[in-house]
This record gives C-alpha cells, structure tokens and sequence, in this order.
C-alpha cells in the first residue's frame, strides 16, 4: 500500500542519482586498489601538527649508526677471517707501531728510510709501512732499535696493486725515480690519467686497499702490456713519521 | 802504511763516511741525489799514505758500506779500484793536491765507482726483455723480479751517475784539501 506523504520517486531524479552513486563506487574503488593511499595522505595532512619530534628521529638515526658498526665489525672480522683462510695479509689498523724516520735516503742507488724502532718494538722485516697518504714501502731490515724501510721507488719493490676504478691488477715496481711504474697484467686495463691506485686484495705482502698514488700517464701502447707512471701520495721527501702494521 | 801504522785514530774516520750516507742532508744534493761520500774520504787518504793502506782500507769502508745497503751488489770492487788507483799517485803529491786535480780524480773515481755499481746491477738483476712476440701476456713471475733493469739503468741511473758525479767532484777540493791538512797536522812525524 503506497504511503500517502512520500512521494515515489521519478524516472527523472533516478537518472540524476546514478552518475553519483557510479563515482562513488568508483571512488571507493581506486581507494581500495591504491591500499588506501588517499586516505593515509589525508591523514598525514591532517595529523602532521601531532608527529612524534626530532628526538625519536635521532634515536633512530643513533641506533642506525650502531648497528652500522655492529655490522661493520663482523664484517671485518669475517674478512679477517677468509683472508687467513687464504693465506693474504690482513690490515690491523690497532698494532701498527708509530716510528720517527731517522734518515732518509731517497736519490741513491738504494732508496731507503731508516726509523728509529725496531725488533724491541715489534719491527719485523715485511712488514708494510704507512705515511700520511699511504703505503711508501716495506721493512727490508731490522735491528734492535732501528729498521731499514725499502721504499716503493727503490728498483727492488715490487707490490701487488690495482686501479681503484677498473680493479685492473698490476705490480708497481720502483724504476728508481720518484714515480714508479705500475706494469698491468691486463692487455687492456682501461685506466686512465687520475686514477687512483690501492694496494691489491690478491697481494700477499701488503694489507689490501691502502692508498698508494695516483697515476700519471698511461702508455697504452707497451710492450707486452700498458704500463703508467704513478704518483705516490704519501710525500716520501717530507715525511717524518710512519706507522709499521704488523698482523 | 806509514799513516795508518803510527796513527790508526786518523783511519777511525772512515766511520764518519756510512755516518754521513745516513745523515744525508738534505741541502746537500743535486737534483735529489746526495755525493759520494766514500770517494771523498778515500781519495785523500789514497794520497797521504800510498797504495797498501788504502787498498786496507777501502776494503774496510766497502764492508761498512755494505752493511747499509741489501742485495748482493757491493761497494768493494769500486772502491778497491780506486785505492788501487789513487795509491801509487802519492808520489806525485804535491801536484795532485791542486783543487782542480782533486776535484778532477773525484770526477773520474765517482764515476767509475758508480759504473761497477751499475755493472754489478746488470749482472744480478739481467733477466730476458719482457716483450716478446710468442709472449701473448706479461708474465707475472718475471715482472716480480727485483732490480735495476737495463732500462732502469739508462734513464735514472744515468741521471744518478751524473749527478753525483758532478757533485762530488765540486765538494772533493774543499773536502779532500781540509781532510789533508788535518792529517798532515794530526801527524807530527809528517814528511810531506
């Protein structure tokens, strides 16, 4: 029985209903595909004013960086780990031995520092030397108190080495000059003027990725392979203190 | 022998010379490369007490000399060349001890003393040239062998030969003329 005050409705107004309820619907659905993304973003708007401050975001940034060293440390220490596993030379940073450089012979026929440490100090022959800027030779001998450090340019060094960039592998060996020469293995190492040159992860005679120079000049054209002239970093001329790292 | 018999103080003076190579001042270079210390002390003392002394002691300055330095290449041969050289010219002194004559025979023994240095190079270091047209790839091995190469020795060597030849030669009057006189001095049976 039809009720006497409500009017039934019209085709007219059911046709203007319909695109409403059509959006709505649509709507409805776009906000459930995109997993509720307007509804999230509006709520980011509106409740920006009431966010936690900067504090917790310190928190996190500070737990960030503890876990960034707890993994770095196992890290290490697993590189450590396969490194003797293999039988190469691992970096310990904490043992190495600060020593003053006594005399400097650098434009003889030996090129050499001596420093005032030696075996009392831990100072064994192999070891590898550091100056500020990176590696600079080896110890070639020791005595109680001192120690003889044949450095990269003396004619004798040889030490594994490969180009940062390309990790192209050679050996920098000492032409008795101020700039020894990095032989590459590769026929074609793609190296180029300004790269920079660390120690080789392959070497078993020096810790691996120490700065040692920066190269010079390529020639690409040698024979049996290219060949580049590097410049040291650390300042052999001017350097008066290096650190020996022992295992 | 007559010095070194009856004063063999002034011989302990050799042990300035490995002292000074560790020293190696800095302002006294050429282009990088310090002077031949041994040549300058051996040549005055060649020329105050003859042949056998200085033969002597060449041998004990090349073992000091030695000491400093490793490897298989020694100092002994140039330096036993040099007194073999300088010792009979003892005779002829008074000419010798020109400051040109001096600076000349350290001119000439510098280079000689470096020539059996770069010899000695050669002969323990020779290997065969890396190139090679059945060599499709460096070998490692052979490019880990230490040394002065020929190369090495035509280019830096030669640059280090005449540098220290050069300097050596400049200081040998004023240092082998004040090493003279202080001998001559040091000795009051001298018969200069």
């Amino acid at each position: 029985m039809p009720v006497p005050w409500r009017r039934p409705p019209t085709s007219r107004g059911r046709q203007r209903r319909w695109p409403l309820l059509l959006a709505l619907i649509l709507l409805l659905l776009v906000v459930r595909l995109s997993k509720g993304a307007l509804l999230n973003d509006a709520y980011a708007l509106l409740s920006r004013p009431f966010w936690p401050g900067p504090a917790q975001s310190d928190w996190l940034r500070s737990a960030r960086r503890a876990e960034d060293q707890a993994r770095l440390q196992v890290l290490t220490s697993d590189n450590d780990r396969l490194r003797q596993l293999l039988g190469l030379q691992r970096a310990n940073a904490d043992l190495a031995v600060s020593a003053p450089v006594i005399s400097r012979q650098s434009g003889g026929w030996w090129q050499q520092l001596v420093i005032g440490k030696g075996a009392l100090a831990g100072v064994r022959a192999g070891q590898p030397v550091l100056a500020p800027g990176g590696l600079i030779g080896l110890v070639a001998s020791v005595t109680p108190a001192t120690a003889t450090i044949t450095l990269l340019t003396d004619p004798s060094s040889r030490v594994g080495v490969w180009v940062n960039r390309t990790r192209s592998q050679g050996l920098l060996s000492g032409v008795g000059s101020a700039r020894p020469l990095l032989r590459f293995l590769d026929k074609d190492p793609e190296a180029r003027p300004g790269d920079l040159v660390v120690t080789s992860p392959a070497s078993t005679l020096v810790p691996p990725n120490f700065p040692v120079g920066v190269i010079q000049s390529v020639d690409a054209n040698a024979d049996p392979a290219p060949v580049a002239v590097v410049q040291l970093i650390a300042p052999v001329q001017a350097v008066d203190w290096v650190q020996v790292l022992r295992p | 022998m007559e010095l070194l018999t009856r004063q063999p103080v002034l011989a302990a003076s050799l042990l300035l010379v490995p002292l000074l190579g560790l020293a190696a001042p800095a302002w006294l270079t050429l282009a990088g490369v310090p002077p031949c210390w041994p040549v300058l002390w051996l040549l005055p003392w060649a020329l105050v007490d003859g042949r056998r002394s200085a033969l002597l002691l060449a041998l004990v300055l090349g073992l000091l000399m030695d000491s400093q330095t490793p490897g298989l290449v020694s100092w002994i041969p140039g330096l036993l060349l040099l007194a073999r050289w300088w010792g009979p010219l003892r005779g002829r002194r008074p000419a010798i001890e020109r400051p040109l004559s001096l600076g000349l025979l350290a001119l000439g023994g510098t280079a000689l003393l470096n020539l059996t240095l770069m010899l000695q190079w050669l002969a323990w270091g020779w290997r065969s040239p890396l190139a090679g047209a059945d060599r499709p790839a460096p070998d490692p091995g052979q490019l880990a062998q230490p040394g002065w190469t020929w190369q090495d020795l035509t280019t830096a060597g030669m640059h280090l030969l005449f540098a220290q030849t050069l300097l050596t030669a400049l200081l040998a009057p004023l240092v082998c003329s004040l090493l003279l006189l202080l001998w001559k001095r040091a000795d009051p049976d001298w018969r200069g």
